[in-house]
């Protein structure tokens, strides 16, 4: 496993701040060749901030880095150009060449023989933009590798993927570290933590709270350390009357590969129903027709006077306008109700109480109502979001990854939110890419694969596994 | 037949200093900025063409001085969309004020007199090689983009600058390279209308070609060779107002001056929204 | 107090920037900066009639200006306001030369449609943004040269004035003038009438829904398409707008200034309103006071050519500059697909 007593990459006394926040915090670090070795927390606990400083992406404000050897790096958001093709991405800046042109076909050749050095499939004449995402990361991968790096870093790199490209990205990770690469992943997935990882350090607030081997430890005691103690409850369920709310039927729309391909289905007052799923499959065409914001085809019904609130996936692309207040956002997607307006002015006394309503309900940790919502954390501006779509008491919620990029204490609170609506007699779609949060939250769960449901589960009746295999398209 | 001969002569004319400043255009918004001041561009080629060519006597020198001060101020460009991260089209904006002001600024300065300059040594008949190399160069320009590292890379700045990041390259340096080319490309455009065409610089004379040539751009997919054949159809446009003068009665000849900008209007209507311009176009990085 | 600070501190370095690049130019073209500088502000402010001609520069740029300034907050570029100037003129002078009304009937009438030539200009540039996607900086553009062309054409011909000696309209009776606001000048209640403009977008801008709507699309159009807006009703209305306002102006410099219409209606006054608007950080109120300094720029760049021969386009090249420096302060996103 360790091949030699020397680490590759040395971290020593890292500090790093960023206005306002402290993301890395007097931090050592130390990589071995070989070895596999997670860096775990929550989101914002600096995982990402400490990968960025270890590729030399970003210098800390103190304290040195040391890498023995070339280092690449995975990103979690790829940095592919999506209309080159697959060769392009993986030989940008070091093209084959004959004379002064590029030597396409050595190209050609050159990727696929790195590729099978690697144990992966891949068409080197693909463009990145019309591959699957699970592909798309082979070619990042392959960017890297091909620079044979003595360290390999890999930030959050099954996000996107699904439960057999996991096993099999594993697999050439495993390949990679038996040949003696040290290999960093940050991540917040603990089960693949414990299943594929050697050694595991535990960052929370920017410093290192605990390091240990992976089979000395275990999913909780990691999740504890993660969090710092035990997560506060999400709210009960209560039972409920179910009379329908929202009723799908055929519905397509969207272009390409993430396109939705005829689902059907059903969601009631007092129920939550969950679609499970992998990013890419369909689910933002979805959310974005139930919103109105993209043309369909098929039947979407609700009752005529049915209010609906929408939680959209990008809170600073698509629910807020940075620049703007608390009092300004509150109103966003309500200026035309007559609540908010007085004829053709705004009624700011109304915009006013109602941002001090959502910000004492969900606790919003602003300075007051009038600061910009850029300067807020993730999960305060969050809460603004959600506190807006469930203000005007909606009959219909969507949902769309409520609690992404937010920390534990803001995730409990909307998931809790999102329940008491439940309870309180709403219908509420929950569309996540987190299959833990379906599981805690829905009354029934669908899985959604390549723009269709395949899977149908009430609560009850769920079986882990057999949701894995469906979002993977495997039946 | 000679009619025909003609046009087509006048139109090669016309289209030029539209394909100059039209590759300078898909160039630079290849590598991800936005040039709305070719105008300016192609205003300071034209006048530093007619300077230079006033002060030496050398119509040679006046047109590499031309292509120097396109080159400048597309850098002044580059500075402002990479060093500076502003607004690229506000940027550009101002370049064409500063450029056209300043022109009618210096014409005043130094010929005291303003509005024209006067008649100075101009390229004579051998401007035809200038025509012949506009369209050389789209030629040349499509080989370097598609076929050669550096296009490769450029096309990597305009699509996602975090990949040439990532590869271990500048994208802000490769784009500051494709800006300052773009400049060049406009101001030799300017010099063929000043130098090229007529002996003088004249207020106006660029006539919104810098933006008729972005309007080419866009017509054009962002391919040099597209972007070359619509500058072809505006130059026809332009051509056709001097070949039918006078022969269409009903039409005012302010309708046929018009032409190429409605043209373009029409243009940029139909395929807007059917073409993909490059993913990091006018994207600050 | 931060907050007026750093607002100001753009329009302060420019005013900086200005001062020293116009003593940059003064010196080059012989002059010294002193005999320039009071060259300029003695023809500006000097008197009564130098005030007058002040104002009225200032009042030819506040009317673009302020319609360039709620296409800008709504995430518009429109560099087209030359246009929709000639053509917010070209109505006024062409309806004003043939029918004959009450006065204040008639110049009401006018004025209306000054904003209508400018609005239907604008207009075109915002439909096709709206229903094609067509960048509205090429199409403002365009149409700035077909305005040109068209009013040329129509004042040298079927509208040109029975007694002109150029391609002009027939004068406007002298009761169908504006009414002047300083006595023994050139300046009419034009100025008013844009002030009052600049009061009510302001007012728009922050108290009403479509204000609200409008820098919605303006600051996050994704957010706002997404809330519900209508983005292709905002951007086709706001650039119809923003060429309205612009088109009054027209018809004020025909009703006020000129009392007909020609093709010399603007020395480039559409172009300088963008500086105008930039410096006055896109406020309406804000922007009043900046079009007042570059209508001291404009008029007392004259009398500093006549008298210290500095040439007056010295300040167009200043006014690019202006615009480069300034948009390092402030980030105006301009979109190019709405649909």
């Amino acid at each position: 496993m360790q091949g030699s007593a020397q680490p590759v990459l040395l971290l020593r006394d890292i500090r790093k701040t960023y206005p306002g926040v402290v993301a890395v915090d007097d931090v050592d670090l130390e990589l071995f060749p070989g070895e596999i070795h997670a860096l775990v927390g929550e989101n914002g606990a600096g995982k990402s901030t400490l990968a960025s400083i270890a590729f030399g992406e970003v210098r800390p404000d103190r304290g040195t880095v040391e890498a023995r050897g070339a280092v690449g790096l995975v990103h979690q958001h790829f940095e592919l150009a999506g209309r080159l093709r697959v060769w392009e991405n993986v030989l940008l800046g070091r093209e084959p060449r004959r004379g002064w042109r590029i030597d396409a076909a050595a190209a050609h050749a050159h990727v696929i023989a790195l590729a099978q050095r690697n144990g992966l499939e891949i068409d080197p004449d693909a463009f990145v933009d019309e591959l699957p995402v699970g592909i798309q990361q082979r070619v990042e991968l392959l960017r890297e590798l091909d620079r044979e790096p003595a360290i390999l870093l890999l930030d959050e790199p099954t996000a996107a993927l699904a439960p057999a490209e996991i096993a099999s990205f594993f697999a050439t990770v495993t390949a990679l570290a038996k040949r003696g690469t040290a290999i960093m992943i940050v991540t917040h997935k603990l089960a693949e933590v414990m299943a594929y990882a050697h050694r595991v350090s535990v960052m929370r607030h920017g410093g290192i709270v605990e390091r240990t081997l992976a089979v000395q430890t275990s999913g909780e005691q990691l999740a504890r350390a993660m969090v710092g103690g035990d997560l506060p409850p999400v709210a009960a369920r209560a039972a409920t009357t179910h009379a329908p709310c929202l009723r799908v039927a055929d519905l397509h729309g969207g272009e390409d590969e993430r396109a939705v391909r005829g689902v059907t289905f059903e969601v009631r007052s007092g129920e939550i129903v969950g679609i499970a799923g992998v990013e890419g499959n369909g689910q933002s065409a979805l959310a974005d027709a139930l919103a109105g914001v993209i043309p369909y085809r098929g039947t979407i019904e609700r009752p005529p006077h049915a209010r609906i609130g929408i939680i959209p996936q990008d809170r600073l692309a698509e629910a807020l306008v940075p620049n703007w207040s608390i009092v300004e956002n509150a109103i966003l997607g309500r200026q035309y109700r007559a609540r908010s307006r007085r004829g053709m002015l705004i009624d700011r006394v109304h915009a006013r109480e109602d941002a001090r309503q959502i910000v004492e309900r969900y606790d919003v940790r602003t300075p007051s109502l009038d600061a910009t919502v850029k300067h807020l954390s993730g999960g305060n501006q969050q809460k603004v979001v959600v506190g807006r779509a469930l203000i005007d008491a909606p009959s219909l919620i969507v949902a769309y990854n409520p609690t992404r990029g937010i920390d534990v204490g803001a995730s409990a609170l909307v998931q809790s939110r999102l329940m008491q609506a439940r309870n309180e007699g709403a219908a509420v779609l929950l569309i996540s890419f987190e299959l833990d949060e379906i599981l805690s939250l829905a009354d029934r769960i669908l899985v959604m694969y390549r723009g269709t449901i395949v899977g149908a589960f009430e609560r009850e009746a769920v079986e882990r596994a057999q949701i894995g295999r469906l979002m993977a398209g495997i039946a | 037949m000679t009619l025909a001969i003609t046009l087509v002569v006048l139109t090669l004319i016309k289209a030029t200093p539209i394909v100059y400043a039209a590759l300078g255009g898909v160039i630079s918004e290849r590598s991800g900025v936005i040039n709305i001041g070719l105008e300016g561009m192609m205003v300071a080629g034209a006048f530093f063409a007619v300077i230079v060519s006033y002060a030496t006597g050398s119509p040679i020198l006046g047109l590499t001085a031309g292509v120097a001060a396109g080159a400048a101020f597309g850098y002044v460009l580059a500075l402002a969309a990479t060093r500076f991260k502003v607004d690229q089209i506000v940027a550009g904006t101002g370049i064409n004020l500063i450029c056209t002001g300043g022109a009618a600024y210096g014409l005043v300065l130094l010929f005291n007199q303003p509005g024209a300059s006067v008649q100075v040594r101009a390229l004579g008949s051998n401007y035809w090689t200038l025509v012949v190399l506009a369209f050389a160069l789209a030629g040349a320009l499509h080989v370097v983009l598609y076929r050669t590292p550096w296009g490769l890379r450029v096309r990597a700045c305009g699509e996602n600058p975090s990949a040439v990041t990532s590869a271990g390259l500048n994208p802000l340096l490769l784009r500051t390279y494709a800006v300052v080319l773009s400049g060049a490309l406009a101001g030799l455009g300017g010099a063929f209308l000043s130098i090229g065409e007529l002996n003088l610089y004249s207020e106006g004379m660029t006539a919104g070609r810098g933006f008729i040539a972005l309007a080419a751009v866009i017509f054009g997919r962002w391919t040099p060779l597209g972007a070359t054949g619509a500058a072809l159809v505006f130059g026809l446009f332009e051509a056709l107002q001097f070949v039918l003068e006078g022969r269409i009665a009903w039409l005012p000849p302010s309708a046929m001056s018009a032409l190429p900008y409605v043209a373009a209007l029409i243009a940029l209507a139909g395929i807007t929204g059917k073409v993909r311009p490059p993913k990091a176009d006018g994207v600050p990085y | 107090m931060k907050r007026t600070l750093s607002t100001l501190s753009g329009p302060l370095g420019a005013i900086l920037l200005i001062v020293v690049l116009m003593s940059l130019a003064m010196v080059v073209a012989g002059t010294s900066p002193i005999d320039g500088f009071s060259a300029l502000f003695l023809g500006a402010l000097g008197g009564r009639n130098e005030l007058g001609e002040t104002l009225v520069a200032t009042t030819s740029l506040l009317f673009p200006a302020l319609g360039i300034t709620l296409a800008f907050r709504a995430g518009l570029f429109n560099i087209g306001a030359e246009g929709q100037l000639l053509m917010g003129g070209l109505f006024a002078g062409a309806v004003g030369a043939a029918i004959a009304l009450p006065p204040v009937v008639e110049i009401t009438l006018l004025l209306l449609l000054g904003a209508v030539g400018g609005g239907i200009w604008g207009g075109i540039a915002g439909w096709m943004k709206a229903r094609f996607g067509a960048s509205e900086i090429i199409a403002t553009l365009m149409l700035n040269f077909v305005a040109a062309f068209l009013a040329l054409d129509l004042v040298s011909g079927p509208l040109k004035g029975p007694l002109a000696s150029g391609a002009e309209t027939a004068w406007l009776a002298p009761q169908y003038w504006l009414p002047t606001l300083l006595p023994h000048t050139r300046l009419s209640i034009g100025l008013v009438v844009a002030l009052a403009i600049a009061v009510v977008l302001q007012f728009v801008f922050t108290r009403t829904v479509f204000g609200y709507d409008l820098r919605a699309v303006g600051e996050a159009p994704e957010a706002a398409r997404r809330s519900g807006i209508d983005l292709r009703r905002l951007t086709w209305l706001s650039l119809a707008l923003s060429g309205a306002i612009a088109g009054v102006g027209g018809a004020v410099i025909v009703t006020g200034e000129l009392h007909r219409f020609n093709t010399q209606l603007s020395p480039g006054y559409g172009f300088t309103a963008i500086a105008v608007a930039l410096v006055g950080d896109l406020n309406p109120l804000w922007v009043c006071v900046a079009a007042f300094g570059f209508g001291i720029l404009e008029a007392g760049g004259l009398a500093m050519q006549a008298s210290a021969q500095v040439p007056k386009d010295a300040i167009h090249l200043i006014e690019g500059l202006i615009i480069l420096v300034l948009a390092a302060r402030r980030y105006v996103a301009a979109r190019t697909e709405v649909a």
